[in-house]
């Protein structure tokens, strides 16, 4: 369990750099995008392993409605830009 | 034997974060970066998450709730993400 864990931890690094390095709007967006999935994944995961389903629900909670304000955020900065 | 099994889904499942996220540091275009991503992201987890399904088939409403948004929501986040990120066309 560990070691999925670090693994996991690992790979969530790299969008975290990525959004702390670069400067360009959508970049940083795609890599938030990146790392919401990825905790939430996360989440299930220690639930799983953890046999505990209150986390397990926030994972999927996440997951079922979360990216849909990342999908607001990105019209919002879209028409900002326009402006 | 089913562990075994849902180990490897776990396993694919991190092989493919990792594939997809590295072209993430490099100095391409979005577009080119967020079909890496998108692939990576939703592929991998769908494995992982089957992968737990297997671990525990009781819980198996949850899990398949979460399969399924997964291969809704970043189809669909991938589709606006590139959508927004274009360079402004008038489309009239």
């Amino acid at each position: 369990m560990n070691g999925i864990l670090f693994a996991m931890i690992l790979a969530l690094l790299i969008p975290m750099y990525e959004a702390w390095k670069d400067d360009d709007v959508w970049q940083k967006m795609l890599a938030f995008a990146s790392i919401a999935t990825k905790t939430s994944i996360m989440i299930l995961v220690v639930s799983v392993f953890r046999d505990d389903w209150n986390i397990g629900v926030t994972g999927v909670i996440i997951l079922s409605v979360g990216n849909a304000g990342l999908m607001l955020l990105a019209h919002i900065v879209k028409r900002l830009n326009e402006i | 034997m089913i562990d075994l099994l849902s180990y490897g889904c776990i396993g694919i499942g991190i092989f493919f974060w990792f594939w997809g996220t590295f072209p993430l540091l490099g100095e391409r275009s979005v577009l080119y970066k967020l079909h890496a991503l998108s692939v990576a992201d939703t592929l991998g987890s769908m494995s992982i998450t089957i992968g737990l399904l297997l671990k525990i088939p009781r819980e198996w409403p949850l899990i398949l709730l979460a399969l399924i948004s997964l291969a809704i929501w970043n189809t669909i986040l991938g589709y606006v993400l590139a959508y927004c990120s274009l360079e402004q066309e008038t489309h009239d």
